[in-house]
């Protein structure tokens, strides 16, 4: 588990120069929280003026980065390796897909269709949680994962089959509120996808501290121990995997919205997909909030960038290659390894930390100079400084 | 009648490749306790090496056995050199590793051999005449060689694991390895030794299935192997060598027996409804059939 590996190395500095506390709540936890909303927003402008070819990259990266966020609660957070979230992304994109065509549904309003649909998916997987565990769990969503290209062939009258299904982009026309044409739906999706994301993270950053979210990292660090802290663990492990699957349907439906053209035997929900997602994950970094968004930019440009340099399968080796040397060096993932390394300099802690009361004064002075990497060490809060699920609980009380 | 053994000896045939597999997967599993993502592509480079054999003038049966050392090789050196180091770390790190096995391999196979279809000789000739009757249906000498492989091979192990001392040691180093230590047993060794086993079992695997297989041998043709192997040495239980045998049968006969009797879903979903029978199955035994259940101290 990271969270064994963080608290080793975090102890060792901590002797030498003990990290700036940043409380939650106080002046200068505010001010960087605003430079960072306003680099992310800054950010996000810029990506409008990009290339059409670029543009609809960086939506490709958001809309699968919000799917790996959804993988990312059951299987990051939760400790429930799910190989079957292709299918949980699937469904959302056939719903969209489906809605669109056969229902004459606007675009937006399939979105909360696909991410019911996934929420119902997730839940009835997430049933055979209660009694099956670890990998055998793992194998009941491989089902799901194998299952769904089968049912999309398997009933075809309704899906499109195997010839897939094709959304014209005169269906996907943006909504007339935004003033935006036909020939504009790439910035459309664009901004979509990026609201969609932050509100997803947000969400999830919120979920992760409250009370269910203790207990579904518990439930990942050592499910005896959370039950006996009263945690009901087999109501948490349910709700995270419809959660989950909330999520990713909802990227499905925007995947659908973006790409306008769905099939069964592509990469893009049969196993292949699952795997990619799992990978996006782990190198972005598992149970941390940024690691999908790190995680995803990097499973969607690395293949392009070493396909830059050679071509051919030797890509497909050097991905491969570039993988082991990624876990090799940092197990914890690229957002895990930040915080790690943020959180020797800063810490953020809640308002009521007895010790940021008393160097109040000194955060103040300090706050400005972290604002660049300090989303990651706001990511930090959401795992409390001792990882241990009891210390998680009472910090959790005290809220 | 007649279609009903053709039918069964079908499933026979495509369940002793799974089970051979799901063989290489326990004994993975029993070393590091972790599933092996790049099995399969390990089986598929072995099954190149020896295609790549044949055709240099080896005979195919010295070719098998040459793809089976090289997988044998190749999966210690892969125990040693990749999985053990990061193995401390996490168990989601390991897997990863898998991953990342899983496409270099896979990649490299496409690097070295082509993207293109090959044809992998059978160790017997498989004409269309070269069959005999069983109860009316015909027999090809391919699927004989499957059985026997995963007879010959089940029949090793057992001798192995329950006649030698290194089987011993073996046993040891699955159940606790610290403690085998603790006795003596080069635990190392017999790490390496248990990925190498399961390497040179896959590739046996490997060669025997690419002439049976739909794709005949590409890069593509270890996938739906390695998913039916998964799910046979889930369903028999991850640490039970008898279990991936039975397991790896029972999903062979489930899969042929729904494709010919069951037409609603018939040949479209028949990975589907295999799946959830298994999923049933361990809705009732979460630990698979012969799975020993996980003790967990508090």
């Amino acid at each position: 588990m990271p969270t064994v590996t963080d608290r080793e190395r975090t102890t060792e500095p901590r002797t030498e120069r003990s990290p700036v506390l940043l409380a939650e709540g106080s002046r200068a936890y505010r001010i960087v929280a605003l430079v960072i909303v306003g680099a992310i927003t800054g950010l996000a402008l810029i990506g409008t003026t990009l290339s059409v070819y670029r543009m609809s990259q960086v939506t490709a990266v958001m809309i699968t980065a919000i799917a790996v966020v959804g993988l990312n609660l059951a299987t990051g957070y939760t400790g429930l390796l799910s190989i079957g979230h292709s299918a949980l992304f699937g469904v959302g994109a056939y719903a969209t897909g489906i809605l669109i065509l056969d229902y004459a549904y606007s675009p937006l309003l399939t979105l909360p269709v696909a991410t019911a649909l996934g929420f119902a998916v997730g839940l009835i997987v997430g049933v055979p949680a209660l009694r099956i565990r670890g990998l055998y769990f793992s194998l009941v969503t491989l089902a799901l994962g194998i299952a769904f290209p089968e049912i999309i062939r398997r009933f075809d009258d309704f899906t499109g089959g195997a010839a897939g299904l094709l959304i014209r982009s005169q269906f996907l026309t943006p909504p007339s509120w935004t003033g935006l044409t036909r020939f504009e739906r790439g910035l459309w999706l664009y901004g979509l996808s990026f609201v969609s994301l932050v509100v997803v993270m947000l969400l999830v950053r919120n979920l992760m501290r409250s009370r269910t979210g203790i207990a579904m990292r518990g439930v990942r660090d050592h499910e005896v121990a959370i039950r006996s802290n009263g945690v009901d663990v087999a109501r948490t492990k349910v709700i995270t995997f419809g959660l989950s699957g909330a999520i990713t349907g909802y990227a499905g439906g925007l995947f659908a919205m973006n790409v306008g053209a769905l099939s069964p035997d592509g990469g893009s929900f049969t196993l292949v997909k699952s795997i990619e997602l799992i990978t996006a994950m782990f190198i972005g970094g598992a149970g941390t909030l940024l690691g999908p968004l790190i995680g995803s930019t990097v499973t969607v440009f690395l293949p392009e960038l070493t396909s830059t340099w050679t071509t051919g399968p030797i890509s497909g080796v050097l991905f491969g290659v570039t993988l082991i040397v990624l876990v090799f060096f940092m197990p914890e993932g690229i957002a895990g390894r930040l915080q790690i390394v943020i959180r020797r300099f800063v810490r953020v802690v809640p308002s009521d930390h007895p010790v940021a009361r008393r160097r109040a004064s000194s955060t103040q002075n300090s706050g400005g100079k972290v604002t660049g990497e300090e989303p990651v060490a706001a990511g930090g809060a959401e795992h409390p400084p001792g990882p241990n699920s009891d210390d998680a609980s009472s910090e959790g009380s005290s809220r | 009648m007649e279609l009903f053994v053709e039918r069964l000896l079908a499933g026979v045939t495509n369940g002793s490749i799974f089970a051979l597999l799901a063989l290489a997967l326990v004994m993975v599993y029993r070393s590091t306790g972790t599933l092996n993502f790049a099995q399969g592509e390990f089986a598929l480079f072995s099954a190149f090496f020896a295609w790549w054999l044949v055709g240099t003038g080896l005979p195919v049966w010295a070719a098998v056995i040459a793809g089976m050392l090289a997988g044998f090789l190749l999966c210690a050196a892969a125990e040693r050199g990749l999985i053990r180091p990061v193995q401390k770390k996490s168990e989601l790190a390991t897997l990863i590793v898998a991953l990342g096995l899983f496409s270099g391999l896979n990649a490299a196979v496409a690097l070295i051999w082509g993207t293109d279809t090959k044809v992998m000789p059978s160790i017997v000739p498989n004409g269309l005449d070269d069959y005999f009757e069983l109860f009316g249906a015909r027999v090809y000498g391919d699927t004989v060689v499957t059985w026997v492989a995963l007879a010959v091979v089940t029949l090793l192990m057992t001798v192995l694991f329950t006649k030698t001392e290194l089987g011993l040691h073996m046993r040891a180093v699955a159940d606790n390895a610290e403690s085998a230590a603790l006795t003596g047993v080069n635990t190392s060794r017999i790490l390496m030794l248990g990925w190498g086993l399961a390497g040179a079992i896959g590739a046996l695997a490997g060669s025997l299935a690419t002439p049976l297989a739909p794709e005949q041998l590409s890069v593509t043709t270890m996938f739906p192997i390695f998913i039916g192997a998964c799910a046979a040495a889930l369903l028999g239980g991850l640490d039970s060598l008898a279990g991936a045998v039975i397991g790896g049968l029972i999903i062979g006969v489930v899969e042929a027996m729904v494709t010919g009797y069951v037409p609603l879903v018939g040949g479209a979903m028949q990975q589907t409804t295999a799946m959830v029978m298994i999923v049933l199955i361990l809705v009732v035994r979460p630990n698979g059939l012969f799975g020993s259940k996980e003790l967990e101290r508090v």
